[in-house]
């Protein structure tokens, strides 16, 4: 746009330091709270609030039913007390932590950078559609994404993923019945390469070409070029990519509970499904409280790490 | 998207094409294929059965071959239920959308056009606000939206969607704005312009780009998401597509697999048909690794 021809000329004839600076503050605030002000509001009423809220709720006994409902008392730190030492609530942090580590760390960021090597070969023909093909799993809303799954790991042996270990002689299973955890961390990685490839597509592009001819002609293998070249150059992007997916991935909900909801026996009640169904099924609020207080902590101090290095301009 | 942009690729592609292949090279390409296709397969595989379901007359759980019909779809836009799940769908992402972007314009011209006290601050809180997972935060909005009243009502929905993804408009937005040169808004209000007009005749005719990516983005949040009507909405009439998808799947007995499937087709084209034009701008944006999901 006009934005870089326009700036030098204005340099030169404006002495002022800059066109921000330029009006008194007596009349910048009127318009910044008549333009930020509803916006900023509505963002403390529905997000910051609620996180209070949440914080306060999780040190009171409040229910949704039953006697607590109508006089909800302070508890003090009995909720966290209850939480850290019940078994199903640390089951359900370690299966986040599987979940995230396998599908998330692992899974998408292997598959995603296989991709994006790939995508990246000068010979290879039909580039954007081999992407498209990739992007698929992401741009489907999640109830769809867990419905194409629902077919593919059915019980029955006319089941997609039954039929095909049919071909090789294995009797039919119910996938989400007898190995629940890697079902969906097999479906969250399906969802989530195309991100990781995106992401490191544009990391790869700016390893320059020569750096990579230089190596090859001194005889580095593939492998060698890749470790010792392109993988130091595109360590912060990689970084960066792998706290987002992360926290992101700690936000999964719907994915999961489409499939099994939280089942069978809460073999995958991840933290998410264990906040929904306290909170909103048995309608505890404080315990559920307390569980988001606790995802919510662990959530932002990566934040804080990725905002930190993520070094974005304001 | 590739190595493309850089003058030496197409040098390089030239000399590999004038060059036999060695035998190591045959080697690797035939594993690259091999590499892609099996993760195209992984990738298109799942979305088999909901694609040949749609449009077959006798369609069950399981992927086969269809009785070409468009019988699903007829029944879908027909039947009592299912057209209702549209509509509240669309009222639902169009007015979240449009309620996102008039608070975004507003707010990201303050962000890019005035030098405020706790403006750098207010940028970054929104940004570490992106992380913070909704289902941390659903048990005490659901509580304050009980108390507004505005539990299982689709305004009450339309507001907190447009606030849910308004920390990424005012970012993108932002950004846009500040690219438009100050100096022709100047020209504006020497012409005679309030500030308010030069807004709406300079600034937005310019800003078309970053406005129509940042309404996608927010159209195809509020399209997709689950949780958030599942908590909020309680009467079936109120139901958007993802929860009346969800609670169609849940009835094991009496799932009816082709309107099931034909939902969701319905359900898939508009962020399929939005994403291929907001691909663009999502990849050039710098704000690319906010907006997953």
């Amino acid at each position: 746009m006009t934005t870089s021809t326009s700036a030098p000329t204005r340099a030169a004839t404006a002495p002022q330091p800059s066109p921000l600076r330029r009006r008194r503050p007596r009349r910048t605030w009127p318009f910044v709270l008549l333009l930020l002000g509803p916006g900023a509001v509505l963002i403390v009423v529905f997000i910051v609030v609620p996180a209070l809220y949440g914080a306060y709720l999780s040190f009171t006994n409040t229910q949704l039913t039953g006697f607590a409902a109508r006089d909800p008392k302070f508890v003090g730190i009995d909720n966290y007390t209850y939480l850290l030492s019940s078994s199903d609530f640390l089951a359900s942090l370690g299966q986040t932590g599987q979940f995230v580590l396998f599908s998330a760390i692992i899974g998408q960021t292997v598959l995603g950078m296989v991709a994006a090597i790939l995508l990246s070969r000068p010979w290879v023909r039909g580039k954007g559609l081999w992407g498209a093909a990739v992007l698929m799993p992401m741009i489907v809303p999640e109830v769809v994404a867990s419905l194409t799954w629902a077919s593919v790991l059915s019980n029955n042996s006319e089941g997609t993923l039954n039929r095909l270990t049919g071909l090789f002689g294995a009797d039919p299973t119910s996938w989400l019945q007898v190995v629940p955890m890697v079902s969906i961390i097999i479906v969250n990685i399906w969802r989530g390469v195309a991100f990781a490839m995106i992401m490191f597509q544009a990391a790869l592009e700016d390893v320059p070409v020569d750096l990579i001819e230089a190596a090859r002609i001194d005889g580095a293998r593939a492998v060698q070029i890749f470790r010792h070249i392109t993988l130091p150059l595109i360590r912060g992007p990689v970084f960066l990519y792998l706290l987002l997916t992360t926290i992101s991935t700690v936000g999964v909900f719907g994915l999961v509970y489409f499939l099994t909801q939280g089942g069978p026996g809460g073999a995958t009640r991840l933290a998410a499904i264990y906040i929904y169904q306290r909170a909103l099924q048995f309608a505890q609020i404080g315990i559920g409280s307390a569980a988001s207080m606790i995802l919510l902590a662990l959530v932002l101090v990566l934040g804080l790490v990725y905002v930190r290095l993520s070094k974005v301009e304001v | 998207m590739t190595t493309s942009a850089t003058p030496q690729a197409p040098a390089l592609a030239r000399r590999f094409r004038r060059r036999p292949l060695t035998p190591v090279n045959v080697v690797q390409r035939v594993l690259a294929y091999t590499l892609l296709v099996l993760m195209v397969l992984f990738c298109l595989v799942p979305f088999a059965w909901v694609v040949f379901s749609s449009v077959d007359g006798h369609a069950g759980p399981n992927v086969q071959l269809p009785a070409l019909s468009f019988d699903n779809f007829i029944r879908f836009f027909t039947s009592a239920g299912t057209p209702m799940l549209l509509v509240n769908s669309l009222i639902i992402g169009i007015g979240g959308t449009a309620l996102n972007l008039i608070l975004g314009v507003a707010g990201g011209y303050a962000l890019a056009r005035f030098a405020f006290k706790g403006r750098r601050a207010f940028m970054f809180s929104i940004l570490l606000i992106r992380v913070i997972p909704a289902p941390a935060t659903i048990v005490a909005l659901y509580l304050i939206m009980v108390n507004l009243q505005l539990t299982n009502t689709l305004v009450g929905l339309i507001l907190v969607e447009a606030v849910l993804q308004l920390p990424v408009t005012l970012w993108l937005l932002k950004g846009t704005i500040s690219a438009v040169p100050i100096e022709l808004e100047e020209a504006a209000w020497v012409d005679g312009n309030t500030r308010l007009q030069a807004i709406r005749r300079v600034v937005l005719p310019l800003i078309g780009p970053g406005l129509g990516a940042a309404a996608m983005l927010t159209f195809m949040g509020i399209w997709g998401d689950f949780l958030t009507p599942l908590v909020m909405l309680q009467s079936q009439e109120l139901y958007p597509l993802s929860i009346g998808l969800f609670r169609a799947f849940s009835d094991y007995n009496h799932v009816d697999w082709g309107l099931l499937a034909a939902s969701a087709i319905v359900y898939v084209v508009p962020p399929a048909v939005l994403y291929i034009f907001v691909r663009k701008h999502l990849l050039k944006s710098s704000l690319g690794g906010a907006v997953k999901g």
